[in-house]
């Protein structure tokens, strides 16, 4: 029998060790987020940067291990970093070649409520003016269908897309009719108010979910979506009942949007959608885009309020997790998806390169074409920087290869601009040329400068501080990683 | 425990000189033509001719056999639970018997080899150099007599893939012998670092093969240090990629020890950032035999004080996605979030109880201990449910 | 009114610079001009302008060229990754010429 030899045996005999690629950028005073290829982070006090960077980090040191072992050196005892680099890289960017998966369809402008933050609906009962025509739903599902993602999502907008239940039905069977390939996937789009069981019946048929708006308690809501009777919440309520009577519990989702009104109620918030017994809650900022900014709701409101806003929301989010309640904050999951998983999680808000077109697009009620949600609204505005083209004068060629489309991707490819190009957290964020160009006139924006930017790097060093002082905070958003 | 060989003694201290794969039977009138392939069990000789063997269950007695040509042994008391359908090797010139198979077992282990390019601080098989090939050729012949209701088998060693092709062509052969059998290969997976290999691998198709590969820590260093061999961590990891790439299962073991504790919850997060399409994550106990025993003071450490780390890895796991269980561990010095995973695993020929544990309420849902665990080293938190 | 601001050819290209002057068309003319190594714009407001409305513009103009110079830097260093991505997503969609 051999000797057993001791573990100084299997340390490199050099120690010398080779740099892989890696970002930092500060996290507090003491300590910098450090992040690799493949969007892993470790946290190093400040000191040890220069260490490490200048080859004089001693393999003693604890934290030369965790580097090595989580891909951010390589020294003589393995050669295998590159080829889980290479293989984790490749994941982050699996869901690209998929192309567009998410199809927007504007079905009709029209609308009952007027809610003050929307940015595009119309109180009218013009159906020839304000309503998609069936050419021009054939058409667009002509170019979706050509997408080579092999599983397709149609969410249903408005407007208030019941209002023109007609065409949903007939885009609906013509989609499964036109499509053995692909995996269809339907949503609408709505404020619930006019639905009913003909409908739902429809939608128990084809397997078609719900998404609504909820932005809060009762005073709240219906004071951000006056509508005639004053009864959105109501309406709201009782719809998400029906809709699960019908549909089942989990074939409902809702969204709040924040206004001026939203701060200083986060509590109530939340447990509104607790009352409403929602698995989650997306603690959404308001776009900068449309009405918002001509009714000054935009003006009053400010990235500082609203990461207080968050932050709040987050903590007592957190205590209820922590008293045994399950409720999931939907935009922490989606960034600790990225922070934690290889997988994306196709939020076209955290995407470089931008989702716009590439991973989403939207067909609007009167035929064009717009690389965003965000962006057809700007269009009611006047701004139609961002309309691609006709889905009956237009080619898939002419829309998805307009330079209206490819610019803005290049333009503002994370890794292409400064600061994002040095930034740690890059890989968390994305690309958003619709936002910056709404606020700068820019697709790309001076990131010092913009509230995107800041907003979002507030949010990752909140998560990860958060995670650092908690290990309860630490398990739990391991679990909201792995959700979506 | 059940002992697994044994001196045998032939009868009126014959000689015999011929060795034997036989599967045991009690049936004394077996047709003619087929009788050469089995073992008759039976308490006092029997006047037939044919048979393999004969095996005298009640030894103490002495007995005596009117057939000169019969091969007739005596069994010792510990050979009591042989029973028909089970399959012994008898080794005349040695005089020795090995139990390769038994029907009643969920899941038999066919030892491939002594041989191993790892020499792990905590090997239960300590690695021998010697010329065992007879086991290959041995497990050939093997796989012909296991019945086809198998449900599971399990190749061993030492290092398998030692053998290269050959364990190739025996894992194929064990797919014609055996189709609906599912199988696991315990392997250190560092001959699937040569991509061809993996692929011929791959060629067999076997509808339900499971590769066992133990990984004992994202720091290259630790597991090199573990399993005692230079490099093994990235042949080990490539292998596993190669494996990937074909389309073959492969299990990740981790054994718990004081070398293994201290990264375990980063171990668990470097495969599932790494590795996350490998199959299953197996936690397992260490048991106290082999390298262990000289080791013990490197490897020691009472499981009852790693409960917590062990949660936190099971949580990671599940939290991924990763399918994981954890063997060889007893209920009282677990934490019960991780009773989703836990497993009530120790082979069956293994496993005891303490005498506290009699009064035990969970005592059925346990694994107990190895039996070298029992002996020589235990969790000094052992307690019964009430 | 009129005011100049010195760029170090050394440090900013100079289309850098002009794209920078560029943005502010509607703010102020720029004449450019090169000199012993430095770019010189001078830079023209119109009467209405007032002195913190024109210190600010300068001082925005300072910063709009730095960023313009970092820009055109990142955008020809990391054009081939950013080809390399972009030509990924376009890969199954039938615009692209195979290669």
């Amino acid at each position: 029998m051999s000797d057993f030899q001791r573990i100084e045996f299997y340390k490199p005999s050099s120690h010398k060790y080779q740099l892989l690629p890696f970002r930092f950028t500060e996290l507090n005073h003491q300590s910098y987020v450090v992040t690799n290829l493949a969007g892993e982070f470790v946290i190093l006090p400040k000191e040890l940067i220069p260490k490490l960077i200048n080859h004089d980090l001693s393999d003693d040191n604890s934290f030369y291990v965790e580097l090595r072992a989580r891909h951010f050196l390589v020294d003589q005892s393995t050669a295998i970093a590159p080829d889980l680099l290479a293989i984790k890289l490749r994941s982050r960017y699996d869901r690209l070649a998929d192309f567009t998966s998410l199809h927007m369809i504007v079905v009709t402008l029209r609308c009952e409520h007027s809610c003050h933050y929307c940015q595009v609906s119309r109180k009218s009962n013009n159906r020839l003016q304000f309503d998609m025509s069936i050419a021009d739903a054939d058409a667009a599902l002509d170019l979706v269908l050509r997408s080579p993602s092999p599983a397709i999502k149609i969410e249903f907008q408005g407007g208030e897309p019941l209002l023109n239940f007609g065409l949903i039905q007939h885009i609906v069977r013509e989609a499964k009719r036109r499509s053995a390939s692909k995996r269809l996937a339907f949503v609408i789009a709505t404020n619930l108010a006019l639905v009913d069981q003909e409908m739902l019946a429809f939608c128990y048929e084809h397997n078609i979910n719900i998404s609504t708006s909820l932005d809060g308690p009762r005073d709240l809501h219906n004071a951000n979506r006056p509508r005639p009777g004053n009864d959105s919440y109501e309406k709201a309520i009782a719809g998400i009942r029906l809709v699960r009577e019908v549909l089942g519990k989990d074939k409902v989702s809702a969204l709040m949007t924040t206004t001026e009104a939203s701060l200083g109620r986060i509590k109530d918030i939340v447990d509104e959608y607790l009352s409403q017994d929602f698995a989650g809650i997306f603690l959404r900022p308001l776009s900068p885009h449309g009405f918002a900014i001509k009714t000054k709701a935009y003006m009053r409101y400010n990235t500082d309020r609203w990461l207080d806003f968050y932050r709040q929301g987050l903590e007592y989010i957190i205590a209820l997790n922590k008293q045994g309640i399950a409720l999931t904050e939907f935009y922490a999951s989606t960034i600790l998806a990225k922070m934690f998983t290889s997988r994306d999680p196709g939020f076209v808000d955290l995407m470089s390169p931008s989702g716009i077109g590439i991973a989403a697009v939207i067909y609007n009620y009167d035929g064009y074409v717009y690389a965003s949600d965000e962006s057809r609204m700007m269009a009611e505005t006047g701004d139609k920087h961002f309309q691609l083209g006709h889905v009956r004068h237009s080619s898939y060629a002419d829309i998805f290869l307009s330079p209206k489309l490819l610019e803005p991707l290049q333009d503002s490819f994370a890794y292409s601009n400064p600061m994002c190009h040095d930034c740690a957290f890059e890989p968390y964020c994305g690309a958003d040329p619709v936002f910056h160009w709404a606020l700068y006139k820019d697709h790309v924006g001076r990131k010092p400068e913009s509230e995107f930017c800041r907003r979002n790097m507030a949010i990752f060093r909140h998560l990860i501080t958060l995670m650092e002082d908690d290990p309860f905070v630490k398990r739990l958003f391991l679990k909201w990683a792995n959700r979506c | 425990m059940l002992k697994l060989s044994g001196r045998i003694d032939p009868i009126d201290q014959r000689a015999y000189t011929q060795s034997a794969l036989l599967t045991i039977t009690t049936d004394p009138f077996l047709p003619l033509p087929i009788r050469d392939r089995f073992a008759l069990l039976t308490d006092r000789p029997v006047d037939v001719t044919g048979y393999g063997s004969q095996l005298i269950s009640n030894g103490s007695e002495r007995s005596e056999s009117s057939l000169s040509d019969a091969v007739i042994y005596r069994l010792p008391t510990h050979f009591n639970y042989l029973k028909s359908g089970d399959i012994v090797y008898i080794d005349g010139p040695r005089q020795f018997l090995n139990t390769l198979f038994r029907k009643d077992s969920h899941h038999n282990s066919i030892l491939l080899t002594e041989q191993c390019n790892n020499y792990c601080l905590m090997c239960s098989q300590p690695p021998k150099e010697i010329d065992d090939s007879y086991l290959l050729r041995r497990a050939f012949e093997l796989v012909r007599l296991i019945p086809k209701d198998a449900q599971r088998l399990g190749f061993t060693g030492g290092e398998p893939t030692l053998y290269g092709d050959s364990l190739i062509e025996l894992i194929k052969q064990t797919k014609l012998q055996l189709p609906s059998t599912s199988i696991d290969i315990l392997s250190n997976g560092r001959r699937f670092k040569d991509r061809e290999f993996a692929r011929r691998f791959a060629g067999i198709k076997h509808p339900e093969c499971t590769i066992a590969i133990p990984v004992y820590s994202d720091d290259p260093v630790r597991h090199d240090y573990v399993v005692q061999a230079l490099g093994a961590f990235d042949e080990t990891i490539q292998g596993i990629l190669n494996l990937k790439r074909f389309g073959q299962r492969v299990e990740i073991r981790i054994v718990l020890h004081k070398q293994t504790i201290d990264r375990l919850v980063q171990t668990c997060e470097f495969i599932c950032r790494n590795l996350l399409f490998v199959d299953h994550v197996a936690l397992m106990g260490l048991e106290i035999t082999g390298f262990t025993r000289t080791n013990l003071d490197l490897l020691w450490i009472d499981p009852y004080n790693y409960k917590d780390t062990l949660s936190e890895a099971v949580h990671t796991l599940r939290s991924y996605g990763m399918s994981a269980s954890v063997y060889n561990h007893q209920l009282c010095v677990v934490n019960n979030d991780i009773e989703g995973s836990y497993r009530k695993s120790i082979s069956d020929w293994k496993n005891e109880y303490l005498e506290s544990c009699v009064s035990c309420a969970r005592k059925c849902e346990c694994g107990g201990f190895f039996s070298s665990s029992k002996m020589y080293k235990h969790s000094e938190y052992i307690k019964p449910f009430a | 009114m009129k005011i100049d601001v010195t760029f170090d050819l050394a440090v900013f290209s100079l289309d850098a610079v002009k794209t920078a002057c560029y943005k502010f068309l509607d703010r102020f003319t720029s004449d450019i001009e090169l000199c012993d190594g430095r770019i010189i714009c001078h830079l023209t407001f119109d009467d209405k302008s007032s002195e913190v409305q024109i210190s600010a513009n300068v001082d925005n103009l300072k910063k709009e060229a730095l960023d313009q110079d970092l820009r055109l830097k990142l955008k020809t260093e990391t054009e081939p990754i950013r080809n390399l991505i972009l030509a990924h997503a376009f890969s199954k969609t039938g615009l692209i010429a195979d290669e």
